[in-house]
């Protein structure tokens, strides 16, 4: 025992415990929020698919709206740093039409909270819909400058 | 100890066949165009994928239980598909294991249809497809056929361990890579790869349906791209951007 923890160099010690803690807290994250279903019945909305891409001056959030209208595609800002995107779509889609005759529900619209997670001016946001999918700019908040002395 | 991944043979695997690999990735370009693949040459299913280190889930089709890593076939062609999204610390030993068994059934060439991840792909019309291959000899088939080469650069994912071992194999292995979104079921980036595919392997195979029921798609692949995306983080599917560095 003595002699196989030798012949180890203190890297593969180190990488193995790293890998040891990454393995961690991917099954801390993955316990710690509850798997939700991407679709809400009681409100009758699909959860769409987005994604949040920061860059030095602006927040990109995405949206892809499979069905939207265009002109029924609604972005709000609630709270500080948190937007709501909704639309409604051309038709109401059941479980029945994804063959799932076990569950009952129909879905007229899809929707979806967004957490921006750097402060961001959500009054001077600019969006645009192409090829169904929704694309918000978000100018991030300025800091002030220290020149270099 | 029992083996690690084993493929149940349901019906007679022809030999010499060319295989074609669409486990979900990026936009789900190859599951798409795989799946369409077979379910537009009809093929059957002839064999699945068992492992313990795939999740516990059996896919209910017409009441029927089904494995979710199926390969379809008929006399030429193999087609191995997945409804849900593989584990990374299953991506080794199931793809090795397919490699093994291509291999064993001397099948010809194993192409693999996946996404080429564009930031700016809701302005692209046409998807452009790029191709990658294990020798110098598929590299030539793919610019007879047209294709640009992914000359430098990353590949992660099922394809990148084709590629690997095929080439360990000594055995033909080429990726065809279309543009298409990150994380967004990208069905005309499938239907791009699909008449490439046709293209290569002398296949006449009609997208329109596909096209027609994009919008469909893309709202019933969310919860699969959802989760495909999160084995994809684990994965670091992002090391495609890194630029490489060779001294």
């Amino acid at each position: 025992m003595y002699r196989e923890k030798r012949k180890r160099s203190i890297f593969e010690i180190m990488s193995e415990y790293m890998e040891n803690l990454e393995a961690l807290a991917d099954e801390m994250l993955e316990s710690a929020a509850p798997e939700q279903p991407s679709w809400d019945t009681q409100s009758c909305c699909l959860e769409p698919l987005c994604n949040i891409l920061v860059t030095a001056d602006e927040v990109v959030v995405t949206a892809d709206l499979p069905y939207a209208q265009p002109e029924k595609v609604e972005v709000e800002a609630v709270g500080e740093n948190v937007i709501e995107i909704s639309a409604k779509m051309r038709h109401n889609v059941r479980f029945d039409d994804f063959g799932i005759s076990h569950r009952k529900g129909e879905f007229s619209s899809l929707r979806s909270r967004v957490p921006i997670p750097v402060p961001v001016e959500t009054e001077r946001m600019k969006i645009s819909f192409k090829r169904g999918i929704l694309e918000i700019h978000l100018p991030r908040k300025k800091g002030y400058i220290i020149k270099i002395e | 100890m029992s083996e690690a991944v084993r493929i149940v043979e349901k019906k007679p695997i022809p030999s010499g066949a060319i295989m074609l690999q669409g486990l979900p990735d990026v936009g789900l370009v190859g599951l798409i165009a795989t799946s369409y693949i077979i379910s537009e040459l009809d093929l059957d299913e002839i064999a699945y994928v068992d492992s313990d280190l795939l999740p516990p889930i059996v896919v209910l089709h017409q009441g029927l239980p089904h494995a979710p890593l199926r390969i379809y076939g008929n006399e030429d062609l193999i087609a191995a598909i997945s409804e849900v999204a593989v584990p990374v610390k299953a991506l080794h030993p199931v793809m090795r294991k397919l490699v093994d068994w291509a291999e064993s059934k001397k099948v010809k060439m194993i192409m693999s249809i996946g996404g080429l991840p564009v930031q700016n792909r809701q302005d692209i019309k046409e998807p452009k497809v790029f191709g990658a291959g294990s020798s110098e000899d598929s590299l030539k088939l793919l610019r007879e056929k047209g294709l640009e080469i992914l000359n430098e650069g990353f590949i992660v994912g099922p394809q990148a361990l084709i590629m690997r071992y095929c080439t360990e194999r000594k055995l033909t292995a080429i990726a065809l890579l279309t543009q298409s979104f990150y994380n967004y079921p990208d069905p005309e980036a499938s239907a791009v790869a699909i008449k490439k595919f046709g293209e290569i392997t002398d296949h006449k195979i009609d997208v329109s349906d596909l096209l027609e029921k994009g919008e469909e798609i893309r709202l019933r692949a969310r919860d699969i791209m959802r989760r495909t995306q999160s084995e994809l983080t684990k994965m670091k599917k992002s090391q495609e951007y890194d630029l490489p560095l060779y001294v």
